[in-house]
């Protein structure tokens, strides 16, 4: 046994064997690459851009009032959207733990002067991980609310993390993204690369500008109801650990001042730092043609000269592409623009379509709709005839001309949902219509939201414009090559008429003021088909009113003179004399093309209605079961879930209190 | 006793083979054909002669042949028999389970015979761990399979042939495809961790090797431990179980020279079959309208399209679209394709060729061989091949009295190619990608891809992978003292593997028939990886006795073995030469010239272990037998406070039949043995080498958000890893019985055993979701399997001279999960008490006919959890739980609402019968292989055509085309919706059988008579036509073959859907010198 022991001490050294190509997590983190290869495995996790196969951001607004896909969204058919026993995807702590682990980790080495390399860039990487943190956070703020701030990596501890799962209220978790805004703007220098690839201090301002404002409109809108911190009906009001709930600020009201003079004050310091890109007004349509900036910034290769764009992501042809102008050749891989939309535009002398005077030609074609119109609706909506391709080249899913549309194809790729589609996004180099092969950059954030942000946080906090926001919007307005009297579009704005194409009309049921609307409607034109609309309608609370009175999605007007654009015989309705499959609604509910009510099978046949729990997610019921102390009382645990919402799984929402 | 053996004979077939097909045969043949023996043929003399065995009984039916001929016959009731036969003619008396003698005729003098009992099935050895033991001294459960076993079988792997003949040793083919290897399994479920393996240890001649690298024809023997007992020498590289491979060795004597070959036909099977192209648009349109699509998928005009293809009034399978080119093939395509059809070969060709020279002198002998293996594919477009070459030579030389050293080498080389396109995703993907309607060749006649696979199979590149393989072991034998043996072995072995890969540009034509490039990206990979693994094994045994009746025998020894991995690989763009794909002549730039940086990676790891063991064997008289082994290991897998371990084994047997009260039975029982086990053992193969370290995942060039234009360098955050990590423990009880009666021809062997996986590093239990990272493995599951096995086999010689034998091996396992970490009981992942393998489903009442059923059947039966507008199509769920809803309740053991266990996937029952027989040169072999009792659960789109996740994750097969609608009502599939899955929840109807019988292998072979080739300088030339996976019986869905779905993947997405099995024919011929 003796002579065994002795052998099994020389074996040890055999034994022992340590990773050879793995790098273990003591010696890392030390230096600025390091911290720039941790930061640079979050930036598609986390950000925004284009994926494949699909309208990229452009088609972000789907199942909105501004854009609709193919087939319709059960959040505007309540009963369909429901509760799950098991979900990973909303109530997530993935990347929150990935940039809890870099800063607990980099923060006491930066301290301790133990990581080598340059100053300014060590603190640069520091404060991309503080966005990144701050991004991830608003997305699940956005969901659920009231939230888990967790500012460190946890132990698999199961008490430990049951603790950690209690929701801190909404106000606070949006405070707590504004922190970490601040840190990222204290750390991080303004475009390092001159590239604006990188994550830099002009995007931490003006997202944090987005972040204060929806949190102040939300807490305007939903005040006195179970969606706001310390209401009666709140369903956190029940924890315990809510008992001494009192808003930072004093009152729900000095709160939502408080959030609104931050979203001013981080706006204007954005706005301070660009200048808008210049708008022809034009669509090219030759090479000799001159070229549109404003357009060519959604869809050119390198977007890094465009003053306005803060962020963007790179894309090539072999390292990594999208399929966004292949989309814009075609109807935008089903997404289609809503009536709603185009009718929310202005005409070029500042006029709503219906004001008297305006010179509005009415929308029996598109060449009627485009012309006299706001720029950013004749320049993106494509008209049949019009060049798609100006530069030829080597990619084969181009289309040129543009072709009628094809409201009945069966490919969701080439479908154009509403018959309506934009070019925004598309570029007229043949070389980027390989399918799955373009690499025109994506645009992360782009600064013409700041001065939206700020126009509207003026407003909402103050019931006027100041001289800065007047400023912005003049020179939105004078770059889209609309009259800058905005005076003149809120005095023959009439709310009645804006009530049925724009959901922004509305907030908590009840019609907005006329200049409110306006500003909101510059927002619903300026950033249309760029991903931020549902965040917008929820935070202005503006679908209420379809609680009680649904709303019919419409495209284009198929039923008129734009019907000689295609063989009757092919145009199957339900009802109508030809036989087949129905694939366009009947000329009997609409003149316009209704995209959800060609069956009438369909369940959003009778219009889009809304139901109040919708504004927030619904918590998975195994994350309330695992975190419960009693499994057979779901009160037992620290999450509770989001108003109308059940704790029993595949349950529609209920109603609300006070809706 | 003796005077009726035929009565014996007929008792015992009819206790075994209940099946009734072999009962009256052997008699009739026996009743037909004996006078045809007892007539002389057209000798000179006459010889008359008695054959009695040891005890002076007369054998009856003993045979009596004239050497070198045809000319025999049989004893009589009495022993007795007479034969004409040429002067001095030599006779051959035989009878089975008699060693057969030769006696020379003399005139006029009748012989005497005295037949011994042939004791080589008591005297059988059997390869065990470290050395070899007599099959009667065995006391754990070993199985043993022999070369015949393995022979003419047209496989490309030993494994494959291994398959349902041992009970117990499960062997599964999940896909045809050549590279593919069987997974191996002994005795079940071993293991349910994730952060772990459960596979058998494979030793060729004592090291560690790969069963599919060896020459299937240089396998002398395979034995397969199956218990603790068996398997504990080796510790911890073999909780489950043992399988070592002996190979041949060269014999003292005259050299014998084989040469052998086969040639092979091979067709797939199972192969889906896909709707014509209008049932399909029909189809799918159907779909469409379920969904409430706002347009169906196939207009009108494309419809009549693709019904104008079909009746020939079309000629072309895609019209013209914008640009010149074709219009998009999946939107406006209108051909009638059936794309496993034209993807797949109807018929294959492969050859085998073996050589193989063995002989030696008094002190060395040698054996060599060579084999070489070419195996076509079945891809139609590009092409597919497997060849393999191996070389052995083995030399074992007697240095003096007292050492013997050996020296073996063992080269094998495999060289695997297909299309580069040719991945996993091409068998799942088919079905939903290849549409009916999507054009193979454009109207001119050219590959047309938009996208559709044919075009990347056929022009896409070329995959190769040659694989080498090099064992050298040398080992010396030393007894400098009688009895006391040492073993010095050393072995090493060298994997060498080359993989490369080219992707080339792809062209479409456009309508005028000139070439465009479709797919801009061409690039040329080549990975390089070196396997080193050396192993050293020092043991001594000592065997001895007390007063001849208590037996001993000690051994002792040290093993160490070591392996290092290293691996590099490089891709660099734009292949100059599309004919010359190598990266020197790669210009590093894209189609639009611009740079691309070539990709390059590497990386080194290994692993070791050590071990101490021992062994003590004791026998009384060969009666009363005792085993202890002991062993005590390291790994380096874990860090030195964890790392060594201790394993013992106790196994105790008792020869019944060598006690004196057995006496009286032994002439109908000549072995009986009782035997009995227990042990434990260690797992240390956990996936990770390092499971103990956290690492930093760090990948270069992987980042797709660019900076300055190029991928970027990224780090992710380490997982979290377990501070308590350690070894997994398995305690196995097994008690056996074996037996053998009637001289032998019955025998058999009997097991029971449960096996204990103890702190199994199973999956991470289920934590709050605020931890935000995978919860780390730990060491927190139990299972229990256990299982029974029974192998018989009978074997006999009929009076005509015919021998034949029966063997069945049936098996059967089951798995209990016995503790397991999921606190709230969710059914979405395992539990403690779960019967590992079940199925949760609902209970279907039927698809509802009417509108009214539907009603009625809601109105006490809510299905809104499950989904909306029900309408007749629909299938009909029970409240199984009379709350009148029909949901899953909170999905929980104790809520499960209207689910229950429908069905268990675990493979029971499975079985294998092997029928034998040979008669005057003739031998035939039929053998079948299945599994008695198994569900199965289908849950993607190859099963149900229309899935929940839309038109690209849908099928047409000709199964699917029996859905329900108003022309259809009494249909087996319901009405398809995409995009919803409310038909097609976990139901009892559509639980599939996945139980069948397979005719794995037919054979028939004739040896041309001796006399015949010995002419010709030949001592045995056989001929044989082989038949592999001929017949099967299931009632499974035609869907999949239901040997390559996977044991206990549920993934819902992942289609089971594999590179078909094949039907072999083989043609072959066997010379030996």
């Amino acid at each position: 046994m003796l002579i065994l022991m002795s052998m099994q001490t020389a074996c040890n050294d055999f034994l022992d064997k340590e990773p050879e190509s793995t790098i273990s997590p003591e010696n890392y983190l030390t230096t600025e690459t390091d911290l720039k290869s941790y930061d640079d495995g979050l930036y598609t996790s986390i950000l925004p851009s284009h994926s494949n196969w699909s309208y990229g951001t452009f088609g972000d607004d789907e199942h909105t009032d501004n854009q609709a896909y193919i087939t319709y969204d059960n959040r505007f058919v309540p009963g369909q959207w429901k509760t799950a026993q098991t979900e990973s995807t909303n109530w997530y702590f993935k990347y929150i733990y990935s940039c809890n682990y870099f800063l607990s980790n980099v923060l006491t080495k930066y301290e301790a002067g133990e990581i080598s390399g340059t100053d300014a860039n060590i603190r640069h990487y520091i404060g991309e991980m503080y966005f990144m943190r701050a991004y991830e956070y608003f997305k699940r703020y956005q969901m659920f609310g009231d939230f888990p701030i967790i500012t460190e990596p946890l132990e698999d501890n199961s008490e430990e993390l049951i603790e950690a799962s209690k929701r801190y209220p909404r106000n606070e978790v949006a405070r707590f993204i504004l922190s970490d805004l601040d840190e990222a703007i204290d750390y991080m220098e303004s475009n390092p690369d001159d590239n604006k690839t990188r994550i830099n201090k002009e995007s931490a301002l003006l997202l944090k500008s987005r972040v204060a404002l929806f949190e102040g409109t939300w807490l305007k809108y939903f005040k006195g109801t179970a969606f706001v911190p310390g209401d009666d009906n709140w369903p956190g009001i029940d924890k315990s650990y809510n008992a001494d709930f009192t808003y930072e600020a004093g009152s729900i009201d000095e709160e939502i001042n408080w959030f609104l003079a931050q979203a001013m004050d981080a706006a204007e310091q954005c706005a301070a730092t660009f200048t808008l890109v210049s708008n022809t007004g034009l669509v090219q349509q030759s090479t000799s043609d001159a070229i549109n900036p404003y357009m060519n910034m959604f869809g050119d290769d390198d977007l890094s000269d465009y003053s306005e764009v803060l962020l963007w992501r790179d894309y090539d042809i072999n390292l990594s592409t999208h399929c966004v102008v292949v989309a814009a050749q075609y109807g935008d891989y089903g997404v289609g623009v809503t009536r709603g939309l185009v009718n929310g535009f202005l005409m070029a002398n500042g006029l709503p379509i219906y004001a008297s005077g305006s010179g509005y030609a009415g929308d029996d074609s598109i060449s009627e709709i485009r012309s006299n119109r706001d720029s950013r609706l004749s320049c993106f909506l494509k008209e049949p005839g019009q060049h798609n391709i100006l530069y030829s080249g080597t990619g084969e899913y181009y289309v040129d001309p543009e072709p009628y549309p094809d409201i009945t194809s069966g490919s969701s790729e080439q479908k154009y949902t509403t018959g309506y589609a934009l070019r925004k996004g598309g570029s007229f180099y043949q070389d980027q219509c390989g399918n799955g092969a373009c690499y025109t950059g994506s645009i992360t954030f782009r600064g013409a939201e700041a001065y939206l942000n700020y126009m509207e946080a003026c407003y909402e906090l103050n019931g006027y414009l100041d001289a800065t926001a007047q400023s912005y919007w003049v020179a939105l307005r004078s770059r889209s090559q609309v009259d800058t009297d905005y005076q003149k579009t809120i005095d023959n704005t009439d709310m009645s008429e804006e009530a049925q194409w724009d959901w922004g009309a509305y907030s908590a049921g009840e019609l907005v003021d006329a200049t409110l609307f306006n500003i909101r409607r510059e927002r619903r034109c300026e950033l249309m088909a760029e991903g931020l609309r549902y965040m917008d309608l929820r935070r202005w609370r503006a679908m209420d009113q379809m609680i009680t009175t649904p709303y019919h999605i419409e495209g284009f007007k198929l039923w008129g003179p734009m019907l000689d654009w295609y063989d009757s015989s092919t145009l199957i309705y339900e009802g109508g004399s030809a036989s087949g499959t129905a694939n366009v609604s009947s000329p009997l509910l609409s003149e316009y093309m209704r995209p959800y009510e060609v069956l009438s099978s369909s369940l959003a046949y009778e219009g889009y209605t809304w139901t109040a729990a919708h504004y927030l997610y619904p918590i998975g019921i195994q994350h309330i079961l695992i975190t419960a102390s009693d499994q057979s009382d779901l009160t037992t645990s620290p999450i509770y879930q989001n108003p109308g919402w059940s704790t029993e799984a595949s349950q529609g929402a209920g109603t609300v209190t006070g809706f | 006793m003796r005077s009726n053996p035929m009565k014996n004979h007929k008792a015992m077939f009819a206790l075994l083979f209940c099946t009734g097909f072999l009962t009256a045969s052997p008699q009739q043949i026996y009743a037909e054909q004996m006078p045809a023996y007892v007539q002389s043929s057209q000798q000179l003399q006459t010889v008359k002669g008695l054959v009695k065995d040891a005890s002076g009984q007369p054998i009856i039916g003993a045979s009596v042949l004239v050497k070198g001929s045809t000319n025999g016959t049989i004893t009589d009731i009495d022993g007795n028999f007479q034969l004409s036969v040429p002067s001095g003619a030599i006779l051959q008396i035989s009878y089975i389970g008699y060693i057969t003698q030769e006696v020379k005729s003399i005139l006029g003098k009748p012989l005497q015979i005295i037949l011994k009992e042939d004791t080589k099935t008591l005297d059988e050895v059997v390869v065990v761990g470290f050395g070899t033991q007599k099959k009667v001294n065995l006391t754990g459960s070993v199985g043993t399979i022999d070369a015949k076993e393995l022979d003419s079988r047209p496989v490309t792997n030993a494994a494959q042939a291994l398959q349902g003949i041992v009970p117990g040793l499960q062997i599964t083919q999940s896909s045809g495809s050549l590279e593919d290897t069987p997974s191996i399994n002994v005795r079940g479920t071993a293991t349910i961790g994730t952060g772990s393996t459960g596979s058998p240890l494979v030793l060729i001649d004592g090291s560690e090797g790969d069963l599919n690298s060896i020459n299937p024809q240089d396998i002398e023997s395979i034995s397969i431990l199956k218990d603790a007992a068996a398997s504990s020498i080796y510790g911890s590289r073999a909780p489950f179980g043992v399988i070592l491979v002996t190979t041949k060795s060269g014999k003292q004597g005259k050299v014998v020279v084989n040469y052998n070959s086969s040639f092979r036909i091979s067709n797939p099977i199972n192969m889906p079959d896909e709707m014509d192209s209008y049932t399909f648009a029909t189809y799918f349109n159907a779909a469409a309208v379920n969904a409430s699509w706002s347009s169906p998928v196939f207009s009108e005009e494309h419809l009549e399209r693709i019904s104008n293809y079909q009746n020939g009034t079309l000629t072309t399978s895609v019209p013209e679209g914008s640009n010149g080119y074709w219009a998009d093939g999946y939107g406006y395509g209108n051909d009638n394709i059936d794309w496993f059809s034209a993807i797949y070969k109807k018929q294959t060709f492969s050859q085998e060729h073996n050589f193989s020279a063995s002989g030696g002198a008094e002190k060395i002998n040698f054996y060599a061989s060579m084999n070489y293996l070419n195996n076509d594919g079945l891809m139609n477009f590009g092409e597919d091949g497997y060849n393999r070459y191996t070389t052995t030579g083995k030399i074992n030389a007697e240095l003096t009295n007292w050492a013997k050293f050996n020296y073996t080498t063992r080269f094998t080389r495999t060289d695997y190619k297909r299309p580069s396109t040719m991945t996993s995703s091409l068998y799942t993907d088919l079905g939903r990608q290849g549409w009916p309607t999507l054009p193979l060749y454009d109207p001119n006649g050219y590959l047309y891809s938009s996208p559709s696979p044919a075009l990347g199979l056929a022009e896409g590149g070329v995959d190769k992978t040659q694989t080498d393989n090099l064992y050298q072991q040398a080992s010396f034998t030393l007894e400098p003292i009688k009895n006391w043996i040492t073993h010095v072995n050393f072995s090493y072995r060298t994997e060498n593997m080359n993989r490369h890969w080219d992707s080339q540009m792809l062209y479409n034509h456009d309508v005028s028939g000139d070439p465009y490039v479709y797919t801009t990206s061409s690039n040329v990979y080549e990975g390089n990886e070196k396997d080193c693994y050396y192993n050293w094994n020092v043991f001594s045994e000592y065997s001895f006795n007390i007063k001849e009746k208590h037996n001993f025998k000690v051994m002792g020894g040290f093993q160490a073995e070591n392996m290092d991995i290293r691996k590099s690989s490089a891709q660099s763009y734009g292949i100059i030469v599309e004919s010359l794909p190598v990266i020197d002549l790669t210009s590093s730039t894209d189609y639009y010239g611009n740079t691309v940086t070539p990709t390059v990676s590497g990386s080194t790891s290994s692993w070791s272990t050590a071990g101490f063991f021992g062994r003590l064997n004791y026998d009384y008289l060969g009666r009363y037998l005792a085993e202890v082994n002991l062993r005590y290991d390291g790994t380096s897998r874990f860090r030195a406070d964890q790392r060594w371990n201790l394993f013992p084994s106790l196994s105790l047997g008792w020869n019944i039949s060598r006690e004196a009260f057995f006496e009286s039975l032994s002439e109908k029982v000549n072995a009986l043995k009782l035997r009995f086990s227990y042990g434990e053992l260690g797992n240390q193969n956990t996936d990770s080498y390092y499971p103990t370290y956290q690492s930093i995942t760090y990948t270069a060039n992987n980042g797709t958000w660019l900076q300055d234009g190029a991928l970027t360098n990224t780090a992710e955050v380490p997982a979290l890893i377990s501070s308590t990590l350690t070894w997994e423990k398995v305690h196995t009880w097994n008690i056996g019985l074996d037996w053998g009666m009637f001289n032998n021809r019955l025998t058999g062997n009997f097991d029971i055993y449960t096996r204990k996986t103890l702190d199994m590093v199973g999956p991470a239990p289920e934590l709050p979701a605020t931890l935000g990272i995978d919860v780390p493995k730990t060491n927190n599951t139990d299972l229990k399997t256990s299982g029974w096995e029974l192998l018989v086999s009978w074997r006999d010689k009929l009076t005509c001279g015919m021998n034949y034998g029966i063997t069945l091996s049936l098996a059967d396992a089951k798995t209990k999960i016995t503790r397991y970490p999921n606190d709230t009981g969710t059914l979405d992942s395992y539990y403690s008490g779960q019967n590992y393998g079940e199925i949760w489903g609902y209970k279907t009442l039927g698809i509802a006919q009417t509108q009214d059923e539907m009603d009625t059947h809601l109105a006490e039966a809510n299905q809104d959890a499950l989904g909306s507008s029900w309408t007749p199509g629909d299938v009909m769920y029970a409240d199984l739980n009379d709350d009148d809803v029909v949901d899953n309740g909170a999905n929980t053991l104790s809520d499960h609402g209207d689910l229950k266990v429908i069905g268990n996937t675990t493979p029971r029952y499975q079985f294998g019968i092997d029928l034998t027989a040979d008669w005057k040169g003739f031998d035939f072999r039929c053998f079948f292989q299945g599994v008695a009792k198994r569900d199965y659960w289908a849950s993607s789109y190859y099963f149900w055509g229309v899935s929940s996740w839309g038109e690209w994750w849908s099928a047409g097969l000709k199964q699917h085309q029996d859905y329900w609608r108003e022309d259809n009502t009494n249909a087996y599939y319901p009405r398809p919706i995409f995009g919803d899955d409310k038909n097609q929840q976990t139901q009892t109807r559509y639980l599939q059988d996945a139980s069948y019988i397979r005719l794995k292998n037919l054979q028939v072979g004739y040896t041309l008579p001796a006399t015949l080739t010995q002419k010709w300088g030949v001592s045995k030339l056989r001929l044989f036509v082989s038949g592999e996976n001929l017949w099967t019986g299931t009632s499974m869905t035609k869907i999949y073959d239901p040997e390559t779905i996977s044991y206990d993947d549920n993934d819902a997405v992942n289609s089971k859907m594999a590179y078909p099995l094949s039907k072999t024919f083989s043609f072959g011929l066997s010379i030996t010198l």
